[in-house]
């Protein structure tokens, strides 16, 4: 499944070349800036490489009404721009496509990053009828995931002016996190957040629709949901748990998850600590997390690490899985001021 | 290869831990932390992301990968376990 498509600019997104303009800019490409809206309505992430001052990123921008999730402009090699764009959004080479009217770009990121989808700009005309740019859900995360994006590129250059320390930023930024119980209308949600996490997700696996429909009706499990806000941007649904309320004497939490959007903002300890809380309140003595021991979720771990869990004994299970637990006496981890705990999300 | 570190080369990798901490963490009094207070939890507040870019600055410098033999990452206690766990392995 592609997760974003990587434009060139000039007499792709353009219609011309920005810097051979005379008078006048060149106007949008009026076909492919609509697959780009159409692509991007569909939750699929739209990004910019081009060979051009970073002024014509902001002009694509406006003539195009889209929000770039990132934009690579300069004088290095396509596919070192893609690279970049890559790391930085976090996804792998097979989930981008790249579009180019320049053969010897597109020749030169096929031989470089063979993983990437490599297109003409008739063949991107013709992509939004291809299946893998057609994602079996759209919530209302996927189709604001640009904008969410766009802001995540402001918030993150303002903390890098800010120079204080994380905290104080959060609290700058008008950080709000809401922590309260799933319901039916949040499970297509919770799907794909299950899919699409890796760095912060304890089961490393997909939990379908109808299983995760079960559980937030089932009385013997809990499903809280994470919303994230700031001043910046409104992040929506990034992150869930599932707790099983029985035994009584220790709960388990097969699966932890959380977009890595919200990695650094406080809402995955906001999330674990309410999992303490709640189990401690309901009585249980001990909270369990089996988690999938990975190189990619190793933020996972920190995170059950900061939150006082530990497997004992200290191995990995042949299925590739520890359990994660800690008793519920003590200090339990404490919910930082921004965040907002309801009963429902 | 040694097998035990002399105490002059922890307290070399503690000074130089502390300065990557004020960098990912862009909070200049991390420059006066001692060597044994709490990295998770009120004192330094390591979080998954703070956490992730120390590991991975570990990883780069001495070329020890923590959380590849650290299951529980018992060795980010402090400074100073953190800094035994490099010593012990460089």
């Amino acid at each position: 499944m592609i997760k974003c498509v990587i434009w060139d600019i000039d007499n792709t997104l353009l219609d011309g070349i920005y810097l051979e303009a005379a008078d006048q800019l060149p106007d949008a490409d009026r076909e492919l800036a609509g697959v780009a809206r159409e692509l991007a309505s569909r939750g699929i992430l739209q990004a910019l490489a081009s060979r051009n001052p970073p002024e014509a990123a902001d002009y694509v921008q406006a003539v195009t009404g889209l929000e770039f999730a990132a934009a690579e402009c300069g004088w290095e090699s396509k596919a070192e721009s893609i690279e970049r764009i890559a790391a930085e959004l976090q996804l792998g080479q097979d989930a981008m496509a790249f579009v180019d009217d320049d053969m010897l770009e597109r020749a030169e990121v096929s031989a470089s990053l063979p993983d990437v989808v490599v297109l003409t700009p008739e063949e991107a005309a013709d992509a939004p009828n291809w299946p893998q740019f057609n994602p079996e859900v759209i919530t209302a995360e996927s189709r604001h995931r640009g904008e969410m994006y766009a802001a995540r590129r402001r918030r993150e250059s303002a903390a890098q002016e800010f120079g204080g320390s994380r905290e104080e930023f959060l609290r700058k930024a008008g950080t709000r996190i809401t922590i309260g119980r799933g319901s039916q209308q949040h499970v297509p949600r919770l799907h794909e957040l299950s899919v699409r996490t890796h760095q912060l997700n304890s089961a490393g696996e997909p939990w379908t629709q109808d299983e995760l429909a079960r559980l937030v009706e089932s009385g013997e499990h809990v499903v809280p949901g994470v919303m994230l806000a700031d001043d910046f941007g409104d992040d929506g649904l990034v992150g869930a748990a599932v707790m099983q309320t029985h035994p009584a004497g220790a709960y388990q939490v097969p699966l932890v998850m959380m977009s890595c959007r919200a990695l650094g903002r406080g809402a995955l300890d906001a999330l674990l600590a309410w999992l303490c809380d709640a189990a401690a309140v309901a009585g249980a003595a001990e909270i369990q997390v089996p988690c999938l021991v990975t190189q990619r979720n190793v933020p996972m771990r920190l995170a059950l690490a900061a939150a006082g869990l530990r497997a004992e004994p200290a191995e990995v299970a042949p299925d590739g899985r520890a359990i994660f637990s800690r008793r519920l006496t003590g200090q339990l981890p404490e919910l930082p001021a921004y965040v907002e705990v309801r009963d429902r999300l | 290869m040694t097998a035990a570190a002399s105490p002059q080369d922890a307290a070399a990798v503690v000074a130089e831990l502390r300065q990557i901490l004020v960098l990912i963490s862009a909070r200049t009094e991390l420059a006066e932390v001692s060597a044994d207070t709490p990295l998770f939890g009120s004192g330094v507040g390591l979080d998954s992301l703070t956490g992730t870019m120390l590991l991975r600055q570990v990883q780069r410098r001495y070329g020890v990968d923590v959380a590849a033999e650290d299951l529980n990452l018992d060795a980010l206690e402090s400074l100073s376990t953190l800094a035994a766990f490099i010593a012990a392995r460089t």
